[in-house]
């Protein structure tokens, strides 16, 4: 395994200063690459050109665009199309590895540009969309160029089913597994304690589901504590709190992924209430390998990850009332609550990298098999042949 | 005039929408060749692993006879009926490995994890194989492709019809 050295073009759609879960993704993956010994190159939008890791190329700057209920940045138009062009030529690629194609951004570009070994992956999960209708005829030809599709999970499988007509091969998003086992348990996150991560700002990541659920935790819990991390104005939030719960509220900002690891070890329970919009939940998965116990809700992305609440529990989605009952049922049965744990941190290896790269990696080689390399596309090869110009063709 | 330059225009566009699509038609038949020939080096590669069985002593004398008439089977039979004796070198496969696993030593252990990967892959190469087939199939299904003969002599793909769950 991973014994040829490859020369790998990756194109990311959003921009990548802005946390999220398809660049973060990426840059494991390029950085797991590299480590074994290939050479990668990242085609990205970018609002700071300075602040790029060295295998990262700017293509520009974004374009923010409403998409799947949050906003994307995302660049696309003719400027963007002569510097995909432009890396292509130069980067002599044996593979382009393509992100997110089914949304107007690079990767689409790339995907229509280019000609060879083609790999794309479908992040997004969303109910059918009618635009789809309206652009599929255009996608159509430049989706079927890939070699081989990979979705992130059951849901983006589906989604990607129900819209474009075409399969893909389910490959988990991958964490680093062994830097989350390492985390320390905190005495000041310890107790009866609930933690949450993510943009809390945005409605889909459902923290107001928690809000509704507290009053009766603290009947119950009366001790119980909620430890919010994740970057967000917290003032707006602190606003709609009801002043009697806040003294039980810590918001923490953004944390680093030391603290991360060590953040979802302490807490007792972990809970992720989003409300839909999530395809895989990369932060379900680090949480299990923290060895958290998840309480999670049951929107198709989470159930799958979970097992179907073997590996962690589950309440209805948006349901505030389920929610508490989980939770404290959970703080009451603290075997239950470990024997969860447990079962989860085990199911988390497999998507450690280790795991989930040489499964990407043997899709790569199946893409490559009988080619020479990426090169830009001749649309009109017909024409070319018949011009006597086949001269420029590998 | 005006007219004149209309219908031209328009000639010009369809005939660049016939080469666009030819083009695309193209590239899928390729698609095709490429994703058969990598399932085609696996299953290979599959055959000559289940031989090495048939001939090691985790097969009993009736398994090994069976095996190794599916693998030879597999290997020789022509791209229509090909998938059936992939099918029957798979059931021959699991067959042995249902019980065979247990009285392995360490040779024969590597050879067994040797498949289990190789079927791994197999799984995958499929997948994209089917796809690569349905999607050209699709496309050639289409009122253009048929009325212009786009897809000009290349013979319509095989669909390879796996049965996953034997594997």
């Amino acid at each position: 395994m991973l014994t040829k050295k490859l020369k790998i073009g990756i194109v990311c759609p959003y921009s990548w200063d802005i946390p999220g879960g398809v660049q973060a993704h990426i840059r494991d993956l390029t950085e797991f690459l590299i480590a074994s010994g290939h050479t990668v190159s990242v085609l990205s939008p970018a609002i700071d050109e300075d602040a790029l890791p060295e295998y990262v190329i700017s293509a520009g700057k974004p374009i923010a665009i409403p998409y799947n209920g949050a906003v994307a940045r995302v660049l696309f138009g003719p400027i963007a199309f002569a510097r995909v062009r432009q890396w292509i030529t130069q980067g002599e690629f044996d593979l382009l590895h393509l992100h997110e194609p089914a949304i107007p951004s690079l990767s689409l570009l790339a995907c229509w540009a280019a000609d060879g070994p083609l790999v794309g992956t479908f992040h997004a999960a969303a109910k059918r969309q009618k635009i789809i209708f309206a652009i599929g005829p255009i996608l159509e030809p430049a989706i079927e160029k890939l070699n081989a599709r990979i979705a992130v999970s059951e849901a983006a499988r589906s989604t990607l089913t129900e819209h474009l007509e075409t399969d893909a091969v389910v490959i988990p998003n991958g964490i680093y597994a062994k830097r989350y086992a390492k985390g320390t348990p905190q005495a000041k996150w310890q107790g009866n304690t609930i933690g949450f991560i993510g943009r809390f700002e945005e409605p889909r990541k459902g923290l107001a589901v928690l809000l509704e659920a507290l009053p009766i935790i603290a009947r119950f819990a009366p001790d119980i504590r909620v430890f919010v991390a994740g970057p967000g104005d917290s003032e707006e939030i602190k606003k709609s709190i009801d002043p009697q719960l806040l003294p039980r509220f810590e918001f923490l900002g953004r944390i680093s992924e030391e603290e991360k690891a060590d953040f979802v070890a302490s807490v007792a329970i972990y809970v992720a209430p989003n409300t839909g919009g999530e395809s895989f939940g990369i932060i379900l998965a680090e949480a299990l390998a923290g060895g958290a116990t998840v309480v999670a809700s049951d929107i198709p992305a989470f159930d799958s990850l979970l097992g179907g609440g073997e590996f962690g529990a589950l309440f209805e989605s948006e349901n505030p009332t389920e929610l508490a009952k989980v939770i404290i049922d959970l703080l009451r049965n603290d075997q239950k609550r470990t024997e969860l744990a447990l079962a989860g941190k085990e199911h988390a290896q497999i998507f450690d990298w280790d795991v989930v790269a040489e499964q990407i990696f043997s899709i790569y080689e199946m893409s490559m098999v009988g080619s020479n390399g990426v090169s830009l596309a001749k649309d009109h090869r017909s024409w070319n042949r018949l011009l006597n110009r086949s001269v420029e063709d590998k | 005039m005006k007219t004149t330059l209309a219908i031209l225009g328009f000639v010009l566009i369809f005939l660049w929408y016939l080469s666009f699509s030819a083009t695309r038609l193209d590239r899928l038949h390729h698609r095709v060749e490429t994703s058969w020939a990598n399932l085609d080096g696996l299953l290979q590669r599959r055959a000559a692993i289940a031989l090495e069985i048939a001939r090691s002593d985790i097969a009993d004398p009736a398994s090994s006879l069976l095996l190794t008439a599916a693998a030879y089977q597999a290997r020789e039979a022509r791209l229509e009926y090909r998938s059936q004796a992939e099918s029957g070198l798979s059931g021959a496969l699991g067959l042995l490995l249902a019980d065979g696993q247990s009285n392995a030593r360490a040779a024969e252990k590597a050879l067994l994890t040797e498949l289990s990967a190789l079927t791994d892959k197999i799984r995958i190469a499929i997948a994209l194989h089917v796809d690569a087939v349905t999607s050209t199939h699709n496309v050639r299904s289409k009122v253009i492709f048929r009325v212009f003969r786009l897809a000009g002599t290349a013979p319509l793909p095989v669909t390879y019809e796996f049965e996953t769950d034997v594997l």
